[in-house]
């Protein structure tokens, strides 16, 4: 959308020339298409960018990956794409002190590639490739193995951003425990480029354990799914021992997993016991490191494919059953199909659902509806582009709209940060 | 409004058991866990609810008055240090225990509940809550919150942030916001809870308080292992958790707390130039064979004694000796004055030297007692209020250490907060573009800077205006506005 | 009194961080939930972990502002020169504000100026700047010098000395209202002379004959009388017949010990069995007993900060005492005790009975204390019965006696001990404070009585006769005034003369 004159030759003064090129169809951000692709190799180069950016009036939209290019409500506009691409270093890492330093465009799977090395790993586990440590920052993505280590949010513990007006700032530090000022790190997790572009982030790393096992169990009544999960919750294989507990539901059938980590006796004695609690559920499975690993390479994928519509579902753990009901009843309803996937042991639950726009649409706004008013929240993370016109992605009851613009405005007062995306149409 | 008219207008919300306006009694709350600042605060009140809580900061902001939170006073960093002409608002009066839900892990409390009591009311249920300060058995949850405390066993399981799962605000205009997913994950939106835990008081109230509460770990296993110095206990450390273990907790003293902890309660711990404290927990295979590692590095690194706990009374005694290493220093000195800085585990060693070399330099004894896992200091330096110019003495090399951790890639806090203690060596950790970045998210929640100003921030920013270039708004540059 | 700073292992004394102490007190109804909690946050036992959530989630009543007895009293500088409290022990307070949830009046009331951690900034502000007014009395006033905060206090801080010092300033230094003031006096009248206690003994029991306290509660008349006197009327125990004990009585068996008891002022009017049973136990131990004719050992008088008189009276009782060749000064009254180990200290500036009142503070013992160091004898013969032990302040943070008076119970075939949750948390009897203080103490006593009912104990033990009337009468306005109580003596008693259970639960 070529709306201004954008100084082209002033870009490529700063990051060179090879550096800013035209920005192709597949660079269109749910159907908005930017003028330039640019990408800085120093947080100095993107300082300069964001500042022209800011002089010209531009919208910027921050990109790693690209995988999660989707989430959020179309942007308003867009006219510089900011790629991260070059920046993929790993700046330090103290394996003594379980510590990471990173640019952040370096690829997740290049940095646990790394970490490997020295037996360490960053506690997240996304199913989607090819996504940037800046991307899972600010999609706040997370996999299975959240239920042990938490999410991004409880594991960054140092940033670098640079605001719109080219402003570079870092908040936190190298170590762990700190305190000091305020907790930007966590501020910008989850805040999808729109109060800054993610420069750098710290982490603090776990061991990799030693090996695993995986115990799964197949049910054929979805209510039945929420009773192994408090069964197993509430055992003495919790929090701190499991390492995820996971759930799938398609064509009805229903499978619950759980995962164990750790040294050989300690996961053999978990996985017997989990075997014992879920023994009288359903026919169980149990599976060693490696079939483990194939195993949930597929089990942790999202339920949907390019053309559905994808939901993410928060609630309380203990209404697992009652979610489900929602998503099921609705979609039987409308006749969508649905499948459905989640981090049971935290209460996130994802539906795929797929069939006629109008009926999918519905189907939103009817759980929407029963979901809402219980507190949790009802987002759409993949859609085509004509139901995005029809609904808000975004849909909490929540009272916090009113100070999350004023954040916003403050960091970002210019609307440059992809305008429009955001919670409330920020 | 005029002092005599606030009065009324708090009385009438509180009721007169509610407004404290004497001035002796106005004076007991001149400072807080930290005693080398005192402010008298112009009115103390004591809300009960959160009605209360609500009407007293929108008279605040009405009146443009400001206002400092404060929970039991035990903060050490001076975060609930009043300010002059303002009011303190005191929250211990809302102790209440809203809701305890074991199937989703969770408690609402009111933010005047006592660390300890959250244990104590799910302990039958076989849950307890993991955050734990030594100060736990007084210092209450909002104050915990406002710290982002942490505690013993901070190093596995996180600090008051990776606990807290939502939040009932009061803001400083005095609307109420709930910030967190409370008992549902991930609420979309900006992650505010995440900023709002460890803000210090400055950016709200929180009036109640979502807490996630774990099952009891199966096993837990505690030894005490005795060094010829901090050194050789510290390259202890670095093998424990270099084997890959990341244990409950890992504590380390050194001879001259050693030395007061004996004489003021006496746990009997061996004499030695440094013990460490090791404490795993966890499912009962796994706690074996880590406890076997963990001997075995302590073997390995010379250690002149190590005593197993036999039963659940020696861990506690072990404990106890750790968690009344400050007050017990009043047994060998006549005062002391308490640092907390961090630096990475790696630079343990380098630190502690050159607090030791401060030390020597500075004439002053310095007891280290501190969470060897995290590289939380805690150097404890000690001095006499009385001896002429020794206490200024003991603040400089106080100030020394703090730079000696940054020097090494450390923070200039753990735990305990910038307060306004820390105030002025926020410059040598952060420029001024990160603090006034900092500061944005401030002026978010309090434009009119009535929450707890003049604190953690040397420089207040104003709010009103930004500094820069100019950027249009998004309204005019779509064509629908001119500016004016 | 036991001394706070060194000699933690004293002999006879108990040490109360001993190991040994929590075990004694680990047969407890707490779940291996609580337990698991309280050790991991390193406290002994569930009960050192401050007070419990319910009591605390349900009494939010708190009476600041309510019933000022302001005089205007107004002196500076606050205090003269006559023991005023000690500037180094204030200054072993480090704020650290530990003592604050131990504090009675802190867990009722929610604020600083009535914690352990106020009263001694106000003590430390007197000291320097501020007058001594209103303001300052009224918090030192509502301190009960239950002295939890002593037990509570990782910096050894000495408050009992310290709340000590200060009341006596405010005896000499604040006018109190006249009505206050005579109350006051008129307490002082009674309680400290049992000939004078015994005069009014009669005509109560008249009044307890002819239930004439129901009839004026049912008439409504009750509630016109000032507060404070229904308070007393409220804390009036039924009163039995007095039983008189001998002056010597000799020991059964081989004489092991020859000591004197104190016989007490309320002990001896309202609970004279008590004096009797313990006259007996003494003598099953094998000691030979005197009891002197005696008065008053002054330890309410101590506690008011009734300087002149609690001396005399310390003087009085030494004398008593001093010359009857005694190996040991026994007492089974918590408060008494524990003022008489405090003479060495309290006679410290008086040439003529200083090192007296140190020799013969040495013999004091308190009967559990004593009957655990000369170690049992006798035979006990069972009782079966769960008993829930209350420990009085006086007992166990003033001597720091937790273990024995267990043992003692413990020692007896059948019996059971039951742990009251909020242990170290004050009845609210703390002297006269009940009669001075009525609404506070009131909720106290409330709390005390739900916290002992909780434990379904089928009756109640505890050292202190003060105590006994708190609960007492707490229990009472709960309609639970059957409860039975019994001194750990007359509990023993029993055992050692084989009286059957039903005959304590009669009482």
């Amino acid at each position: 959308m070529q709306t201004q004159n954008i100084p082209t030759e002033e870009l490529q003064g700063i990051v060179g020339e090879e550096h800013v090129r035209e920005a192709a169809a597949e660079d269109a951000v749910d159907g908005v298409e930017p003028s330039f692709v640019v990408e800085p190799g120093t947080v100095e180069e993107t300082s300069e960018v964001m500042k022209l950016a800011t002089r010209e009036g531009l919208a910027v939209s921050p990109r790693g990956g690209g995988t999660k290019m989707g989430l959020g409500n179309p942007p308003r506009e867009v006219d510089i794409i900011l790629s991260t691409a070059r920046m993929d270093g790993i700046i330090e890492h103290v394996p003594g002190d379980q510590i990471v330093r990173v640019q952040t465009g370096l690829r997740l799977r290049d940095l646990q590639e790394n970490l490997a090395e020295s037996d360490q790993m960053l506690g997240v586990d996304p199913p989607e490739e090819g996504a940037t440590v800046g991307g899972i920052v600010a999609a706040n993505s997370s996999g299975p193995r959240r239920l042990r280590y938490g999410t991004v949010r409880d594991l960054i513990i140092g940033i670098k951003v640079v605001l719109a007006d080219g402003t570079v700032a870092k908040a936190g530090g190298k170590v762990v425990k700190n305190v000091a000022g305020y907790d930007l790190s966590k501020l910008f997790t989850g805040s999808l480029g729109t109060l800054g572009v993610i420069a750098e982030a710290n982490f603090r790393l776990h061991p990799i354990r030693e090996t695993a096992r995986t115990v799964f169990v197949e049910v054929d009544d979805h209510e039945k799914i929420a009773d192994v999960v408090q069964e197993l919750t509430h055992s003495s294989l919790s929090q701190f021992v499991l390492d995820a507990l996971e759930m799938r539901w398609e064509g009805g059938r229903g499978v619950i997993a759980a995962l164990f980590e750790g040294i050989e006796p300690a996961v053999e004695a978990q996985s017997s016991a989990a075997t014992e609690v879920l023994r009288s559920h359903g026919e169980m499975s149990v599976l060693g490191e490696d079939d483990g690993k194939a195993f949930w390479e597929h089990f942790a994928r999202r339920p949907w494919e390019a053309g559905d519509v994808g939901l993410k579902i928060g609630a309380p753990p203990s209404e697992l059953t009652a979610v489900l009901a929602s998503v099921l009843g609705a979609a039987e309803r409308t006749g969508a199909r649905v499948s459905l996937s989640g981090h049971a042991g935290t209460g996130v639950t994802f539906a795929g659902l797929s069939g006629g726009e109008a009926g999918l649409v519905e189907v939103v706004e009817e759980v929407r509806e029963i979901r809402l008013p219980r507190g949790g929240s009802v987002v759409v993370q993949e859609a085509p582009l004509t139901v995005k016109e029809r609904l808000d992605v975004w849909g909490t009851g929540g009272d916090y709209l009113g100070l999350t613009r004023r954040v916003k405005e403050k960091f970002d007062p210019g609307y440059t940060m992809n305008p429009g995306r955001f919670l409330g149409g920020i | 409004m005029d002092r005599e008219q606030l009065i009324e207008t708090m009385q009438e919300i509180l009721g007169p058991e509610g407004v404290i306006h004497k001035h002796e009694e106005l004076r007991t709350y001149e400072c807080d866990g930290l005693m080398n600042y005192r402010v008298i605060p112009d009115l103390v009140v004591l809300p009960e609810s959160a009605e209360q809580v609500q009407q007293i900061v929108k008279t605040c902001y009405d009146e443009g008055i400001p206002f400092v939170a404060r929970g039991s006073g035990t903060g050490l960093s001076g975060g609930a240090l009043p300010i002059e002409s303002g009011v303190l608002i005191v929250l211990t009066r809302l102790r209440r225990i809203l809701e305890v839900d074991i199937p989703n892990g969770r408690v609402v409390v009111e933010p005047g509940v006592i660390n300890v009591w959250v244990s104590q009311e799910v302990a039958d249920e076989g849950y307890y809550y993991a955050p734990d300060p030594a100060s736990q058995i007084v210092s209450s949850i909002g104050g915990n919150l406002a710290e982002n405390s942490g505690g013993v066993h901070c190093l596995k399981y996180g600090f008051t942030t990776n606990h807290v799962m939502g939040a009932e605000v009061v803001l400083p205009d005095g609307s109420v916001v709930h910030i967190g997913g409370g008992k549902a994950p991930d609420a979309p939106g900006y992650e505010l809870l995440g900023a709002f835990v460890g803000s210090e008081g400055t950016l709200g109230i929180a009036t109640k308080i979502t807490l996630r509460i774990l099952r009891q770990p199966e096993d837990v296993r505690t030894l005490l292992a005795a060094f010829k110095d901090t050194e050789e206990a510290g390259g202890a450390v670095s093998g424990i958790i270099g084997g890959g273990i990341v244990p409950a907790a890992i504590e380390m003293m050194d001879a001259l707390t050693i030395e007061a902890v004996e004489k003021q309660i006496s746990p009997g711990f061996p004499e030695a130039g440094a013990i460490l404290i090791v404490e795993l927990d966890g499912p009962e295979a796994e706690v074996e064979h880590q406890f076997e590692h963990v001997i075995r590095v302590c073997e390995e690194n010379d250690a002149s004694e190590i005593r197993v706990a036999e039963d659940d009374e020696e861990r506690a005694l072990f404990w106890k000796g750790r968690k009344a290493a400050f007050g017990a220093m009043g047994s060998i000195s006549s005062d002391y004055y308490v640092q907390d800085g961090v630096v990475p585990r790696t630079e343990l060693g380098a630190v502690l030297k050159k607090i030791s070399d401060l030390s020597e330099e500075y004439g002053l004894r310095v007891a280290n007692v501190f969470h060897a896992g995290d590289g939380n200091l805690h150097p404890l330096v000690l001095y006499d209020n009385d001896a002429p110019g020794e206490a200024e003495k003991a603040e400089e090399l106080a100030g020394e250490i703090v730079f000696a951790c940054l020097e090494h890639g450390g923070s200039l806090t753990g735990e305990h907060g910038i307060g306004r203690d820390k105030m002025k060596y926020m410059p040598q950790m952060f420029t001024t573009d990160d603090m006034d970045v900092m500061q944005l998210l401030r002026c978010a929640f309090d434009p009119h800077r009535i929450c707890n100003p003049g604190k953690i921030f040397p420089t207040p920013r104003l709010c009103g205006e930004r500094p820069g270039p100019f950027h249009m708004h998004p309204v005019q540059k779509a064509g629908l506005a001119e500016n004016f | 009194m036991t001394e706070r700073g060194g000699g933690r292992n004293g002999s006879g004394g108990d040490d109360r961080y001993s190991a040994t102490d929590s075990t004694e007190r680990r047969d407890t109804e707490g779940t291996t939930g609580e337990e698991a909690m309280a050790e991991a946050i390193g406290a002994g036992s569930p009960e050192d972990v401050g007070q419990s959530t319910r009591a605390a989630s349900d009494s939010i009543q708190q009476t600041v502002g309510a019933d000022r007895a302001e005089s205007g009293s107004y002196t500076f500088p606050a205090f003269d020169d006559h023991h005023p409290p000690e500037k180094e022990l204030i200054d072993d307070c480090v704020h650290c504000g530990f003592c604050l949830p131990t504090c009675p009046t802190y867990v009722l009331f929610g604020e600083e100026m009535d914690s352990p951690r106020g009263r001694i900034y106000l003590m430390n502000k007197g000291l320097t700047e501020e007058p001594m007014n209103d303001e300052m009395v009224r918090h030192w006033d509502l301190c009960l010098g239950c002295m939890a905060c002593v037990t509570a206090c990782p910096s050894g801080v000495q408050y009992d000395k310290l709340i000590e010092a200060t009341r006596g300033q405010v005896e000499r230094r604040y006018e109190r209202r006249a009505d206050d003031k005579a109350f006051r006096e008129m307490i002082f009248q009674f309680f400290p002379y049992p000939n004078r206690l015994r005069a009014v003994a009669a005509p109560m029991r008249l009044y307890q004959r002819f239930g004439i306290g129901d009839k004026l509660r049912r008439a409504g008349v009750m509630q016109r009388v000032p507060a404070r006197m229904r308070a007393m009327e409220a804390l009036l125990p039924d009163l039995p017949k007095e039983e008189k004990i001998p002056d010597l009585t000799g020991p059964v068996g081989e004489r092991r010990r020859r000591v004197g008891v104190l016989t007490g002022c309320v002990q001896r009017v309202f609970f004279s069995p008590v004096n009797a049973a313990t006259v007996r136990v003494l003598a099953a131990e094998g000691c030979e007993v005197v009891a002197p004719k005696q008065g008053c050992c002054g330890a309410l008088s101590t506690h008011a900060g009734r300087e002149e008189e609690s001396l005399d009276f310390a003087r009085k009782t030494i004398d008593t005492f001093e010359d009857l060749d005694l190996d040991n000064v026994v007492v089974n009254a918590a408060g008494c005790g524990s003022t008489m180990k405090e003479y060495g200290y309290l006679l410290r500036d008086d040439p003529e009975y200083a090192e007296r009142a140190k020799a013969f503070s040495a013999k004091v013992r308190d009967v559990s204390e004593f009957l655990q160091e000369l170690g049992p004898v006798a035979e006990r013969n069972p009782l079966p019965v769960t008993a829930a032990y209350h420990d009085a302040c006086h007992l166990a943070h003033a001597q720091g006696i937790r273990r024995q008076p267990r043992q003692t119970l413990k020692q007896i075939p059948g019996m059971e001990v039951k742990e009251i949750r909020e242990a170290e948390v004050c009845c609210g009897s703390a002297g006269i404070y009940n009669m001075v203080e009525p609404e506070p103490a009131a909720e106290l006593g409330e709390r005390k009585a739900n916290n002992i009912l909780n434990t379904g104990a089928q009756m109640i033990v505890t050292s202190n006769p003060g105590c006994m009337l708190q609960i007492q009468s707490s229990l009472k306005k709960m309609g639970h005034g059957g409860l039975p109580m019994a001194h750990p003596m007359e509990v023993l008693d029993a055992s050692l003369r084989g009286v059957p259970v039903e005959t304590l639960l009669d009482k």
